[in-house]
């Protein structure tokens, strides 16, 4: 079964039943936890807040869970979850997002992971949080306005302007201006 | 006003996820500078993807099934406590209006007046729900107040 027929699989009406609800829980757990730790980890930069936040989604999203949601509603409440705690996280504990990559067991042998990771390090953690929902999970403006709160109509100068800076940072040196 | 990207972009980004490019799609990618840029972080971001996802190690689904259900018990024990505390509170507000009624209304009365008032129906139907009442109260709060003096260890010499 693809993601999207794990996650529509949870979303309809049998997961009412508790087996079933488990049985459909397990299914869109390992179709959505890889790319919501991926996310979560690029946007603090720190893998074991990513483990943290994680399991506080989910959760989260098993005590809260709004009936009658489609897969893609679904995979974009699990995100929004996922940014509500990261935004609480930053400013409860005041951490600066990214400050200590690569402390949790990153590897740090590959020179494009690294490119990759010091881009994002030099971004705002709403810059990485954009850049990831869109290029990465692949979303459109609306459900990224979903799974961040912001207006629809903002994301496309935010997203325009994340981009931009993210494509200077990669830029090989010899070829920046 | 300054125009923000490509109007193809999100196109383009499609085609690159899916595969499904077409011709003009591509020649037009590949002469846009915006779409050019949108591919570039797209690509560099999605293979960061890809190596990050092998050092992902999430828990067991039913590990987070357990713990779901653990803090929704932690959650109803929070909620029930709160209204068991709002009872308790209202309880022992009742219970000392209550006494503060019985001192000066009777109090004030003398022996006959109160011997004149008790006769007849009325009489003993007012006393009869004042008793059950104070039956009501007492038999509410006397396993609170007990487990009470339990917890705080009253009497038990700590």
């Amino acid at each position: 079964m693809d993601e999207a027929g794990m996650i529509a699989g949870w979303a309809a009406p049998g997961y009412q039943t508790a087996t079933a609800g488990e049985e459909g829980f397990r299914q869109l757990y390992e179709a959505t936890s890889r790319p919501l730790w991926g996310y979560l980890y690029h946007a603090s930069g720190r893998a074991d807040v990513a483990d943290d936040l994680l399991q506080e989604t989910y959760c989260r999203f098993l005590a809260r869970r709004a009936p009658a949601m489609d897969g893609a509603q679904v995979k974009s409440y699990l995100f929004r979850i996922a940014t509500n705690l990261l935004h609480d996280r930053f400013h409860s504990r005041d951490e600066k997002a990214g400050q200590e990559p690569g402390e949790c067991g990153v590897e740090r042998d590959e020179d494009a992971r690294l490119d990759v990771q010091a881009a994002m390090r030099q971004l705002k953690p709403r810059e990485r949080e954009l850049l990831w929902l869109a290029y990465v999970e692949g979303m459109s403006h609306t459900e990224i306005a979903a799974a961040t709160g912001l207006s629809a109509l903002s994301i496309r100068m935010l997203l325009y302007r994340a981009r931009r800076k993210a494509a200077q940072i990669l830029r090989p040196p010899e070829t920046r201006a | 006003m300054k125009q923000m990207g490509c109007e193809h972009e999100n196109r383009v980004l499609r085609a690159m996820r899916s595969g499904q490019w077409t011709a003009e799609l591509r020649r037009h990618a590949s002469g846009c500078a915006d779409c050019s840029e949108a591919m570039r972080v797209a690509m560099a971001l999605q293979a960061e993807a890809r190596r990050s996802e092998m050092q992902c190690h999430p828990p067991h689904p039913d590990w987070i099934l357990e713990r779901s259900r653990q803090l929704a018990r932690e959650a109803a024990v929070r909620r029930m406590s709160r209204l068991l505390k709002a009872m308790r509170i209202l309880a022992a507000i009742y219970a000392m209006a209550a006494g503060v009624w019985l001192v000066h209304g009777f109090a004030a009365l003398s022996y006959r007046e109160i011997a004149s008032s008790l006769h007849g129906p009325s009489s003993h139907f007012a006393l009869l729900g004042a008793i059950v009442t104070a039956a009501f109260v007492s038999a509410g709060l006397w396993p609170i107040l007990r487990e009470d003096s339990k917890r705080h260890g009253f009497g038990s010499g700590r």
